[in-house]
């Protein structure tokens, strides 16, 4: 049995399709391309797809991973490009590899996100995303399943490339990810409302999965 | 652009990917090469729309044309609307993400009468006057299809032009004559009038003058240009050489049905006389088994889908059905699919079939009875016994299923309290008949789900004269369903008898109650047929508002000889017909099927011959 890890983008159109929905859409993928896919030995035998670090409705990704299995070896390019035949153009996978890293290992994601406001300069927004970043500590409300907690987060997250434009601000922001800690940037940008008192507007898009050693995830 | 907008308000709504396309075998073009544009638009939310075979047949034909390109429309949800409404985004194609208003059809499929509230809602959605003599332009022109044309007078005045029966050989020939009437820059009526003088099926409400006697019913319905009287629904003559997609658009979200689907028969040999699916689609005509198997194979490869099923209005009719299950087994087993079988009747189910079925997946059974007494089913021409039901029923207890769901109609034609105790007296044989079985299923219990819908008389039926039961009427006729039942294995469900009320009317209705149409949309009358969004109050305001007496249409007896809304389109089965038949079910008398004696309904002048010996 061949373990496959695929690196797609989920982009476009495609970044409000649900976690749950892509994973419909991956198999139903992965069924098409002819692969020869592990199916599991069950009573009711499906294909076992993994995926690492699924990101939020509604944002862009360029880094999403999905793990399956393969009861006989492919070549990996041939199954990008045999998958790439089956998905819609918003996602498509870019590279193919065995698994190095196991998901534990991921510790931080990077993003690229731009702010606007109807009501607020960019300069303002700017300002307050730096102030937002010494805080500490920077105590925020978290929705878990448990009901709301208030937790810091000024260890969990960073920002750099701080730029100005016209109508906008955009940033690289840094959060720590994975099972264990995960911070959501709808929290930063949440605080920065809070903090603005106005409606932000946020385009995002992770550009990268890392390590504690700030290694690409592979 | 657009995407930019939609960007600003997809996060806020429930289901976004209902609203951004770009799904799998969803078709894209350059529209700079494209000479007309259609919007397929479906009055309703996007998981019931994607469901619908006939959308994915036509959206894949016209695709087919390059100068053509269609995409589709669905109604957004409510949160959607609101959205759009507020940041100014009009209604848009879920392909190119442009406005409506740019595209040359405007198309609709009226799959249920319920729906009619949500087609204007789409149009303003899409900046248009709703009423059609206030579009003045060629384009947008503004048509529909689908079931509910038999009789479209409540809508007549909302819709440009109207197509009566099958769409793969009429459509793109529409299409065409209106490429060239654009490029000639021919006028609106100009290009009414040719399309209804040369296209098969083409109705055209404004050539047609309706004159109403003094107590409302109809005294004449006249053309007044030249154009047909009647008018004629177009068929595809050879069904196993119609066109079929080898690709559906493979939705991202849940739909009520995610699954491929291939058409095994069009038409139905039973003659329910309740149905009006089983009269409306006649005449009756097959695919061959080796066509079916090519269409699903494809579907299949082309999908990924894990479910197919052969759909028609009555599967176990189709004469090469198990041949046709002899060759999909050969490939679904392998590639994981399940094959499902969605309407089988009762007296043709065989041991053999459920064994077919079995092999790919258990689920629960479900048969239509229809009627819980036999005088009762003979009336409505439902043409199986209680025996047969209960032969059923043990077939599939010893086959190993537990549960069984049967489907029934209350309010029916000449119809006592005792046929309506009689549904849920089946119902208990099935239970007693369960635990009787010493080859029953060890240690389960059986469940027996009895689901009891409100009749609505419809159109081009034997009951098309008939009064509908009142509201009153259907809840005197529920309480005693409930209180007949004495055991917990029966569980009971029917439908809200409001909703039920008002589709007769729509049904029925003349061009009388376009005015009540727009008068409840514009209280904000929309997606009736969804709960959280009907309002039985509004529809009330709207009837009185309009001078409207809604009983004149649901609880009144025609006589024969009245002229009916839809009695100048010409669905190929005769008035003549419907009237014997009408009178045969208050006689109790049964007709039989086609297959066995042919009884004249009329149909096969479509075809220009008899409808089995010709082949």
């Amino acid at each position: 049995m061949t373990p496959v890890r695929i690196f797609f983008h989920k982009t476009g159109r495609a970044k409000y399709i649900s976690h749950l929905d892509i994973y419909r859409c991956m198999q139903r993928a992965v069924k098409r391309s002819g692969l020869p896919v592990w199916y599991t030995e069950g009573f009711n035998p499906h294909m076992y797809l993994t995926f690492a670090l699924p990101i939020s409705l509604g944002y862009e990704s360029i880094c999403e991973s999905m793990d399956f299995k393969l009861t006989e070896p492919v070549e990996f390019d041939q199954i990008v490009k045999r998958l790439n035949n089956c998905l819609p153009p918003d996602l498509q996978a870019y590279s193919a590899a065995e698994p190095v890293m196991k998901t534990e290992k991921i510790f931080w994601a990077d993003y690229q996100i731009r702010l606007e406001s109807e009501n607020c300069l960019p300069e303002e927004l700017a300002k307050s995303l730096e102030a937002s970043c010494e805080t500490s500590p920077l105590m925020v409300m978290k929705k878990t399943k448990k009901g709301e907690k208030e937790i810091d987060i000024s260890p969990l997250f960073s920002c750099s490339k701080i730029q100005t434009e016209s109508d906008g601000v955009t940033f690289r922001l840094r959060t720590r990810a994975g099972n264990e800690v995960n911070l959501n940037p709808s929290l930063v940008i949440q605080e920065l409302e809070k903090q603005a008192k106005q409606k932000i507007f946020a385009a995002v898009t992770r550009i990268a999965i890392l390590t504690e050693e700030c290694k690409n995830f592979c | 652009m657009m995407m930019d907008k939609l960007n600003r308000i997809l996060p806020l709504v429930q289901k976004p990917a209902r609203y951004t396309g770009g799904e799998l075998n969803s078709i894209m073009k350059d529209k700079n090469k494209i000479e007309v544009r259609f919007a397929f638009c479906f009055p309703d939310l996007y998981e019931v729309g994607m469901s619908h075979l006939g959308m994915k047949i036509l959206y894949s034909l016209l695709n087919e044309k390059e100068n053509v390109w269609c995409e589709r429309v669905f109604a957004p949800g409510a949160d959607m609307e609101a959205q759009m409404r507020q940041n100014n985004i009009p209604l848009y194609g879920l392909e190119s993400f442009d406005p409506l208003s740019e595209f040359d059809f405007i198309g609709f499929t009226l799959q249920y009468e319920l729906c009619y509230t949500t087609v204007l809602n789409m149009l303003d959605l899409a900046g248009l006057p709703v009423r059609s003599k206030d579009r003045e332009e060629l384009t947008p022109l503004v048509v529909a299809g689908g079931p509910c044309t038999c009789n479209p007078e409540p809508i007549a005045d909302f819709i440009d032009l109207f197509m009566l029966g099958e769409g793969e050989e009429q459509l793109p020939a529409l299409v065409e004559l209106y490429r060239k009437a654009k490029a000639e820059g021919r006028s609106k009526k100009a290009f009414l009038m040719q399309a209804a003088k040369e296209i098969p099926g083409i109705y055209v409400p404004m050539f047609y003058d309706v004159a109403y006697r003094s107590d409302g019913a109809i005294d004449s319905v006249k053309p007044n240009e030249d154009v047909p009287f009647p008018i004629t629904k177009a068929i595809v003559k050879n069904l196993d050489q119609v066109y079929y997609p080898d690709q559906f658009v493979v939705p991202f979200i849940e739909t009520v049905h995610d699954r491929a689907m291939v058409e095994v028969l069009r038409g139905c040999i039973r003659g329910c006389r309740f149905c009006q699916a089983g009269f409306i689609y006649r005449p009756f005509r097959e695919k061959n088994f080796e066509t079916l198997n090519k269409n699903g194979r494809n579907l299949c490869d082309s999908t990924g889908y894990e479910e197919i099923s052969l759909s028609s209005l009555s599967t176990s009719d189709y004469s090469q059905l198990e041949p046709l299950l002899d060759k999909m087994l050969t490939w679904t087993d392998e590639s994981k699919v399940n094959l499902s079988l969605p309407s089988l009747r009762i007296d043709n189910f065989s041991e053999e079939l459920l064994d077919k079925i079995k092999k790919v997946r258990k689920s629960g059974l479900t048969f239509a009875p229809e009627a819980g007494t036999q005088r009762m089913r003979d009336v409505i021409n439902k043409n199986i016994s209680e025996e047969e039901v209960l032969n059923t029923c043990k077939t599939a207890f010893e086959g190993g299923y537990t549960s069984v769901k049967l489907y029934f109609m209350m309010g029916l034609p000449t119809e006592t309290d005792d046929d309506i105790r009689g549904i849920i007296y089946l119902a208990q044989k099935i239970v007693d008949l369960f635990y009787s079985l010493p080859t029953k299923p060890k240690g389960k219990g059986v469940n027996v789900t009895v689901s009891v819908a409100g009749f609505v008389p419809k159109p081009h039926t034997p009951f098309e004269f008939e009064p509908q039961d009142t509201m009153d009427e259907l809840k005197r006729k529920q309480a005693i369903l409930l209180d007949t039942v004495r055991s917990r294995k029966i569980s009971v469900k029917y439908h809200a008898s409001d909703v039920t009320v008002l589709e007769g009317v729509l049904a029925r209705g003349d061009r009388k109650l376009c005015d009540v149409l727009e008068t409840a949309w514009k209280k904000g009358c929309k997606l009736d047929s969804w709960d959280e969004f009907f309002s039985l109050e509004r529809w009330n305001e709207a009837y009185a508002e309009c001078g409207i007496d809604p009983a004149f249409y649901s609880n009144r007896l025609r006589s024969y000889d009245e002229i009916l809304p839809w009695d100048h389109l010409d669905y190929g089965v005769t008035k003549a017909f419907l009237i014997r038949e009408n009178k045969k079910a208050h006689e109790s008398n049964t007709t039989a099927h086609c297959r066995a004696i042919c009884s004249g309904c009329g149909a096969n002048c479509l075809l220009g011959g008899n409808c089995f010996d010709a082949r």
